[in-house]
């Protein structure tokens, strides 16, 4: 997977090589796009604050762990291994902690592993989705909870489908 | 997303009450220290890619791109918004390529010109298509395979893109036939 270091060296290579014919100014072109970025943050930070400080205490309280075992056994009936259902749960709240998580499943069972391959197709096919909602919605008014369960309902599919075709492919 | 979260904030803080008040506060402030660093890299990351979408733009690519897929684009998202259709292409593409950090910039822009047109269905589409993770290369995960010994980290590829490609298609497909519904 050597070539996949590439891409983004190669993109900004072609992109300004292309905007240098097409007499674009680069610095002042560069610096006005990277302005946006102040404002953009300051009027994210206090949805993104408040959402990790959510996602803290759901994990520090036990009431993450706590829903896990409630719902192991009915993650076991589709197809998905309990050792993975941690992560799953864990995935729609905390990046950090779920690639935390993914890379304690690759030592305990090994990398190459049925268990961590359902897991890396788990991780990778999944968002942090309370994350994305917070970020993109931030600051509107909008009912949020319709494209939430939408984003939660075909994350889950697509866990149960990794799993099913880590077993076949 | 107010009841959402005061219903596990509340919860979360009677479990602390009862079994350990002490924890409380720390993990209050364990997620601040997030926000802040993470706000740190984030900025970094936007300044990177903000400034890239700029020259991006000005040298006329961005529109070409937006203007080749606009038909397809337009009919997705309901809209005819030539700018916040361009910064959406340009997300799904940032998205397909897994540049880091590269989507939410223009994710975020993009929902906040279909909001500001009253668009709700088109950001619940654009949101929705972003949660599925459509991405041709799961970087970090072949990383981190690769870094605990795997015998060939990028095996877990093609169950990847199935996964991910049914589950986006579907997301779709539930925010088309739910449009219209709160």
């Amino acid at each position: 997977m050597r070539y996949a270091a590439l891409i983004i060296p190669a993109l900004f290579v072609a992109l300004f090589l292309y905007a240098l014919v097409k007499r674009v100014k680069l610095y002042d072109c560069f610096t006005a796009g990277v302005k946006e970025a102040v404002p953009l943050i300051v009027s994210l930070f206090p949805y993104l604050a408040a959402m990790l400080m959510l996602s803290e205490l759901f994990e520090a309280s036990g009431l993450s762990a706590a829903i896990t075992r409630a719902l192991s056994p009915a993650f076991s009936a589709l197809g998905i291994p309990p050792e993975i259902a941690k992560l799953v749960l864990l995935k729609p709240f905390s990046g950090s902690g779920s690639t935390a998580l993914l890379a304690d499943i690759f030592s305990a069972y090994g990398a190459d592993s049925y268990i961590a391959r359902c897991a890396a197709v788990a991780y990778g096919s999944s968002e942090t989705v309370f994350y994305i909602s917070a970020v993109y919605f931030a600051g509107s008014k909008k009912n949020l909870v319709k494209p939430v369960i939408i984003a939660l309902i075909s994350n889950f599919l697509s866990v149960i489908l990794g799993c099913l075709l880590c077993k076949i492919l | 997303m107010n009841v959402i979260f005061t219903a596990v904030f509340l919860t979360a803080a009677v479990i602390f009450l009862i079994a350990d008040p002490e924890g409380f506060l720390p993990a209050l402030l364990t997620g601040g220290e997030k926000a802040a660093t993470l706000s740190l890299s984030l900025l970094a990351s936007y300044c990177v890619w903000l400034g890239f979408f700029k020259v991006l733009e000005q040298s006329g690519l961005a529109g070409k791109l937006a203007r080749a897929i606009s038909r397809p684009l337009s009919a997705l998202f309901r809209s005819d918004d030539r700018e916040a259709l361009a910064l959406a292409s340009q997300n799904i593409a940032a998205n397909f390529l897994g540049l880091p950090g590269a989507p939410t910039p223009l994710g975020v822009k993009a929902t906040q010109k279909f909001l500001a047109a009253k668009n709700a269905y088109a950001a619940d589409m654009l949101f929705v298509l972003n949660a599925t993770s459509l991405q041709l290369l799961p970087t970090t995960v072949i990383a981190l395979r690769a870094a605990e010994g795997s015998s060939s980290p990028a095996d877990i590829f093609l169950p990847t893109l199935l996964a991910t490609l049914l589950s986006s298609v579907l997301g779709a497909v539930l925010v088309r036939l739910t449009a219209g519904r709160a």
